[in-house]
């Protein structure tokens, strides 16, 4: 057993762990967080996409105990007080949910790269989101809401 | 009196949106229930063979609540046109991947443990894996019956004496592959109990044909069944044939506690349908204007270990062998087979996604020959509203492939080619 | 060296089960306490977009905001059996389903209506029951309350036409209606990696009409991107029936990178049989993308694949045979 503090969504949880924990199980089975979803337990699909630290990983490929004393941001920590993330609203807005379990990762991997490069070419969003899979949609209406949200985080900061 | 539409034809934001963008929308691997158990299942390793189980090591493993085989089940049969699935194998493997025992334990860790502590003694039996050898008299049979499942025959005109009559001809070989629906949300459920009722959640395509498959196997009244079908991760024809649903149902019947299993990507890949592989012969003929004039084609469909949905796919690639176009004599014949290969069923396009990977070609190679453009020969020969079809239907009403193409063609002019 | 090359692919698709199997549908249209209409059918959501575009149907035969129509199609307990999500059938099929018991209910609503107003000459506009003749109005609330606060339940089913083919010669009418689809694509063929990537597609799909615009959109993408995986990446590579590509490391399925851009061009044609004339088209935006593919494959190199998937390998050796 290992004890761990981490930071997730803004809150602080520290837990008794097992070594082997993977921080996928650690986020749903032990916190409940059950929008990070499992698609291939191998780091090629992305369903698992958090924000660690302000980087994306695959959250099947990290063990638990490597999210000691870090800061995460799961799909649950987008919305804030004043409703969805403009990210999650872009991809309402513009019909890129299908069946939606790739969705959360997505949603976090946009939001990775617009927090780096806040008005990204739809090369560099086809890139961001390179490393997740989806099998509905045929992404392009994943990237029209990237686009569409770096206008409206645009809007926001004026 | 007729008014406009409000609502239809409106880009309506879709309902399940907003769950699904904030992580709230549940899929069958986010249920947990208090008191819950963890199913894990034991699928064969070989693709023909008579098995014999040992359980003796697995079932003293501390945590193991119960292992479920082929005699806990009362209907051991299932499949959603032949019922020549068995929920678990009751001594005969057909193919990897044919779930033999359904482990029940307390934590997901110790189920696996007593699933990889089961004993299987394998006697291998000879096998077959190409649907033409399956089709021989002296191949391996699959099933008692033989391996031929199913033969489709479309005969319009006399295509002997129209070859006879074509300009050109091409004739080729087609072979598509075996392929995955690869949905991102691998198979998961919970079945729990309601008094006397079982209840199931499970991503599905058809909720009211599993309740009935599984009170058929659980041999319950049908009302003692309730499916419930939370968000479904995408599924494009391999839900449709029972996975894990009466594994689940039993399962929490047998024990009284919930039980949920979840697969991994690599079970959801030997545990549900595939597209069936096609080997399409085609031969094509036309006059030297491009007017079509005969078609035969011989079209193998390789259904694997279960029949599944494959006459249904194999007639469907039958009827659609043709392509859009009116061609006056035709003769198809398609065949599902049996092999030992991982079974095919439903998958987006169901059996009419493979032929115009053959006719479409063909197309291609006739209009070469002739010196013509690729859509003028289309254009030539397509169905409209008032054709005929190979199976002789009348098409009555909307069936614009022409303004399709007309559309296409505009969208698409051939000028920007970027490098010659 | 990087060669270019178009290639078009056009298909009909019959929708349903087909062949006389019977196909049939069934929806629960419900006017609640609260007067908002609930439709009950089991009908699953996929992702396809069952769920909304349903729920426009129901609101536009009503007549009510969509906003007040609920679809409920989680519970083989509470819900009638609407078949399955497949064969292209929910549009249509249970599209047809909604739109009859929804139209019972409106006829329901009128009756109730005319009773309490006492006129005869009602109609329902955007969720209110006004009457032509006087500026009487009533809301859905008012019939819910004048009936008892019970629901006013109305069921709709529908059965598609299709007949059993000659067992001997396959004639008949199997499918109804087909749908039509159509691609053009360009492709840029490397031959020195036999690698091919899609420039630029376009798509004609025919819907008969299109209930939800985006959400037909958001198909021919989707379609598209399966498409192109059957053309040149999937296999699950069988060995004696072993499957050896079982994993995303090793079955590769399109990325975002893989994608071109689509012209998408909805052509309506409203189909009389269908709900306010669509059509279903969840198999057909998928199928003539491999085949406009292969095309272009030859156009760009001059060689003929005959075998799918088309991967590097393959393409090398077509194009090192053609050397000979």
């Amino acid at each position: 057993m290992k004890t761990i503090n981490v930071k997730i969504n803004g809150e602080n949880y520290t837990r008794e762990i097992n070594e082997d924990m993977r921080l996928l199980d650690f986020i749903r089975d032990e916190l409940k967080l059950y929008g990070t979803k499992e698609g291939c337990g191998e780091g090629e699909c992305g369903a698992c996409t958090v924000i660690m630290d302000g980087v994306t990983v695959n959250s099947c490929m990290v063990m638990a105990f490597q999210a000691n004393n870090k800061e995460i941001l799961t799909i649950e920590g987008m919305e804030d007080e004043k409703g969805l993330h403009p990210i999650q609203q872009a991809f309402l807005d513009e019909g890129a949910v299908q069946c939606g379990f790739c969705i959360p990762g997505m949603v976090l991997s946009a939001k990775a790269l617009l927090d780096k490069n806040p008005k990204p070419s739809r090369k560099e969003i086809k890139e961001g989101i390179s490393g997740n899979l989806c099998r509905c949609t045929g992404y392009n209406k994943i990237v029209d809401s990237i686009e569409k949200a770096s206008q409206y985080l645009e809007g926001e900061d004026q | 009196m007729k008014k406009n539409l409000e609502v239809v034809g409106k880009s309506v934001i879709r309902v399940d949106g907003f769950s699904k963008v904030t992580g709230k929308a549940t899929y069958s691997q986010d249920l947990t229930m208090d008191n819950m158990l963890w199913g894990k299942t034991l699928r064969s390793t070989k693709p023909h063979a008579n098995i014999k189980l040992n359980l003796t090591k697995a079932e003293v493993i501390p945590g193991v609540v119960r292992i479920l085989t082929y005699k806990d089940v009362p209907h051991n049969h299932h499949g959603v046109v032949f019922k020549d699935h068995e929920v678990l194998s009751s001594g005969r493997v057909r193919s990897i991947g044919t779930p033999i025992a359904f482990v029940v334990a307390e934590t997901e860790k110790i189920a696996v443990e007593a699933m990889k502590a089961i004993e299987v003694e394998y006697q291998e039996l000879e096998a077959v894996f190409d649907p033409v050898e399956a089709m021989k008299e002296d191949a391996p049979k699959v099933h008692e019956n033989g391996n031929l499942l199913y033969h489709y025959k479309l005969r319009l005109g006399d295509v002997d004496a129209a070859f006879k009559e074509c300009a050109v001809i091409v004739e080729n070989q087609y072979k598509t592959s075996m392929v995955d629906h690869a949905f991102l949300q691998p198979e998961a459920g919970i079945a729990y109990l309601e008094e006397d009722m079982v209840v199931v959640c499970a991503a599905t395509q058809y909720p009211h044909f599993d309740q009935l498959e599984i009170a058929e196997a659980l041999e319950v009244p049908t009302e003692k069944v309730k499916v419930l079908n939370p968000a479904v991760g995408g599924a494009f024809g391999g839900r449709e044939d029972i996975t894990m649903q009466i594994h689940l149902a039993l399962a929490s019947k047998l024990t009284g506690r919930p039980v949920k299993t979840v697969y991994s990507r690599e079970e959801s890949f030997v545990a549900h349908s595939k597209r069936h592989p096609m080997i399409m012969s085609y031969k094509t003929g036309a006059d030297k204007n491009g007017k079509l004039i005969a078609m035969e084609a011989k079209i193998v469909g390789d259904t694997g270990a279960y029949a599944s949905w494959a006459i249904n796919v194999l007639r469907k690639a039958g009827v659609h062998a043709t392509g859009p176009y009116e061609i006056p004599n035709v003769k198809v014949d398609s065949y599902a087979v049996y092999t030992n290969n991982p079974f095919a069923g439903a998958m987006r396009g169901f059996g009419a996604t493979q032929t115009p990977i053959g006719h479409e070609q063909q197309m291609d190679m006739l209009a070469e020959k002739l010196n013509m453009n690729p859509l003028e020969i289309r254009f030539l020969n397509a169905l409209k509203k008032g054709s005929k079809t190979a199976t002789g239907q009348i098409l009555e009403e909307s069936f614009p492939l022409k303004e399709c193409l007309e559309v296409l063609e505009k969208a698409f002019k051939k000028d920007a080619k970027g490098v010659e | 060296m990087k060669k270019r090359g178009f290639g078009y692919g056009c298909i009909f698709y019959g929708t349903g089960y087909g062949n006389g199997f019977p196909d049939i549908s069934r929806s629960i249209a419900e006017l609640d306490t609260k007067g908002h209409i609930n439709i009950y059918v089991g009908a699953t959501e996929v992702g396809q977009g069952a769920k909304t575009i349903l729920g426009q149907i129901a609101a536009e035969a009503l007549d009510v905001p969509v906003e007040i129509v609920t679809l409920i199609h989680e519970d083989t307990s509470i819900t009638p059996d609407a078949g399955t999500a497949a064969a292209s059938r929910q549009t249509y099929n249970t599209g047809n389903a909604v739109k009859i018991s929804a139209e019972e209910l409106k006829k329901e609503i009128i009756v109730v209506a005319k009773g309490l107003l006492n006129e005869d000459h009602l109609e329902i506009s955007n969720g209110v029951i006004r009457s032509n003749t006087s500026d009487k109005t009533l809301t859905l609330k008012d019939i819910a309350e004048a009936s008892g606060g019970g629901f006013l339940r109305k069921d709709g089913i529908f059965q598609a036409n299709t007949t059993e083919m000659d067992p001997e010669t396959g004639q008949g009418n199997p499918y109804w209606p087909y749908t039509i689809n159509a691609y053009a694509v360009e492709v840029e063929v490397d031959t020195t990696t036999g690698i091919v990537d899609i420039i630029r597609a376009a798509c004609s799909q025919d819907v008969g009409r299109a209930i939800n615009p985006s959400l037909v959109e958001g198909q021919i993408d989707g379609g598209f991107a399966m498409g192109l995986g059957y053309a040149i990446f999937e296999d699950i590579n069988l060995d004696k029936g072993r499957i050896k590509h079982n994993r995303f490391t090793n079955y590769l399925i399109p990325t975002a990178l893989d994608m071109p851009e689509i012209e998408k061009i909805i052509v309506e044609d409203p189909e009389s049989t269908g709900p306010f004339g669509a059509k279903g088209i969840g198999e057909p935006v998928m199928i003539a993308a491999a085949p406009a593919i292969l095309n272009a494959i030859y156009d760009a190199v001059g060689v003929r694949l005959t075998e799918i998937p088309v991967t590097p390998e393959k393409l090398l050796k077509a194009l090192k045979k053609r050397e000979g």
